[in-house]
């Protein structure tokens, strides 16, 4: 596979404070990356510097395997928080200036704006649209100009349901052309959703990385319930390492390999049927939160 | 010089001598005398500058279209670009304003006669064009239009200021100071009215010293953009 991205020892410091430490990733092509992290984790800062609007201490990274330049900017599309145009130009305005600096066609322009139906509205100031409408013309910008990697930071803040509804369409659409797209967050609904890996920074260090189908793995729990008493059962069975009372459920923690089916088998055999059976899915958001708790302790 | 032979033409009629007929808007002199006014009213050009690219940071457009592919040096190209624009635009409607106005009022025209002087119309351009940079590097490093403006209008002043307090051994120095060498290209044409003696022609060592001086603007400019966060 080839590496879109690679950060070797990226290091940003504001005075005392050092916003980012030491940062070594890598991006496949094809990926869909999410960047988590509580607010204030260095996620911004590090997409500033890859983007070069922000200068790095020390550290390297590379795009498309060579150094970074203007021309492999081109190459990729960045809304960072709120979408960026010039307030005083109409869409079609700034969108001619958008695929000028890419150096992207210009004829593409009206039928973009007719996919986010803007069109009827594109010779109006973007200063006169709603927050929804200019984030729509950001993805019409980003459409435009078919980048091969999409840099999205925080897109859905202060959106809309439709807003965000908007984004996650533009995300699937841009990942299912094989497009790479990174993506920052800290919301882990989001980045479980769409996201194939997923790193994780706090205070600018990179705790975690790794993809995100390896979360489900490991020891699972099931949610169980049933009409009569089970839990001396529960206890007595060996493929349960745990058993707590929740409400009016049990949750079992199966010993590794073990499933749900056998639970129920064995509740069956036991001559008890099970009324509720659910496994629980391990959430990012559960992984998320022992990754931030074992960090503090360590 | 024009005004002379003005005075040699009212010989003995110099008791009626009128201020308002003064050949100030003759052939050649009005060249010095026109680029000499202009020269004051610059800052109306500063301001759409400073305006320009004070935006540019305070809508974030300029951290878009570097994200977009743009280089720093790229905007300061394009900044550039649009200062000299502006400055050949005003320049060139100087030439012609001063052009039309000496065929009206000088009576005994030839056209040989007629550009002995035009130099000062490149003057009046440095000129423009090396306080035009200057608001350029002002607003990169203030940011805000409000302060920067303000900053340009008592600029002169502060400079004033500096000059007049420099210790006499140095005092020369003060001929040097960015705005002072651009003004010193244009002498002031007027007091050859009163009979005094002055440099009816461009100034060329600050020429050279104000060429200068828009250089090291310009590589201050590109330092103070390649450092910043944007």
């Amino acid at each position: 596979m080839e590496t879109v991205l690679s950060i070797h020892n990226l290091t940003k410091r504001y005075g005392r404070i050092t916003a980012v430490k030491d940062l070594s990733l890598d991006v496949q092509r094809g990926n869909v990356f999410g960047i988590l992290g509580p607010n204030g984790s260095g996620k911004t800062t590090t997409l500033g510097i890859l983007l070069d609007v922000i200068n790095r201490t020390s550290g390297e990274f590379s795009w498309f395997g060579e150094p970074p330049t203007k021309d492999m900017r081109k190459r990729i599309g960045a809304i960072l928080e709120t979408p960026i145009f010039y307030p005083y130009l109409s869409a079609a305005k700034n969108l001619e200036i958008v695929a000028e600096i890419k150096g992207a066609s210009k004829d593409n322009i009206d039928p973009v704006l007719k996919t986010v139906e803007l069109y009827k509205r594109r010779d109006d100031k973007f200063r006169t649209y709603s927050l929804g409408m200019k984030q729509r013309l950001s993805i019409a910008s980003a459409l435009n100009c078919a980048p091969e990697v999409m840099i999205l930071d925080e897109p859905t803040n202060g959106q809309d349901p439709q807003g965000i509804a908007e984004i996650r369409e533009l995300i699937k659409k841009i990942a299912s052309d094989g497009k790479t797209i990174i993506l920052a967050s800290h919301l882990l609904d989001e980045v479980q959703k769409v996201c194939t890996h997923f790193c994780v920074l706090k205070q600018g260090v990179l705790l975690y990385s790794g993809s995100v189908d390896e979360i489900g793995k490991g020891a699972i729990s099931v949610e169980v319930t049933a009409e009569t008493d089970i839990e001396k059962l529960l206890k007595e069975w060996n493929g349960a390492t745990e058993v707590k009372s929740e409400e009016s459920n049990f949750i079992v923690k199966l010993v590794e390999g073990k499933t749900a089916s056998d639970l129920n088998k064995y509740l069956f055999e036991q001559g008890r049927v099970a009324s509720h059976l659910v496994t629980q899915k391990k959430s990012l958001e559960k992984q998320f939160l022992e990754l931030l708790a074992e960090s503090e302790h360590a | 010089m024009e005004f002379f032979k003005w005075l040699d033409k009212l010989g003995d009629g110099i008791k009626e001598f009128n201020p308002m007929k003064i050949p100030v808007l003759h052939f050649p002199d009005i060249w010095q005398n026109t680029t000499y006014v202009y020269t004051f009213l610059k800052i109306f050009l500063a301001i759409i500058i400073v305006i320009s690219i004070s935006n540019e940071f305070s809508y974030k457009t300029v951290r878009q279209n570097i994200i977009d592919g743009m280089s720093r040096l790229d905007f300061l190209k394009s900044k550039l670009a649009t200062i000299l624009l502006l400055s050949l635009g005003s320049s060139l409607l100087v030439f012609i304003t001063c052009l039309l106005t000496g065929i009206i009022y000088t009576s005994d025209n030839e056209a040989s006669d007629m550009f002995i002087g035009v130099e000062f119309v490149g003057a009046y351009f440095i000129d423009l064009f090396g306080f035009l940079v200057f608001a350029f590097l002002m607003t990169v490093l203030l940011k805000r239009s409000a302060l920067t403006i303000f900053i340009l209008l008592i600029y002169r002043l502060i400079e004033a200021i500096l000059i007049a307090n420099l210790p006499e051994s140095v005092e020369f120095i003060g001929e040097y100071f960015p705005l002072q060498a651009m003004s010193n290209m244009i002498e002031v044409p007027f007091p050859k009215y009163a009979f005094q003696e002055i440099k009816d022609y461009v100034v060329m060592p600050f020429v050279w010293v104000s060429l200068a001086w828009i250089g090291l603007f310009v590589y201050a400019i590109y330092a103070k953009l390649k450092k910043s966060d944007l």
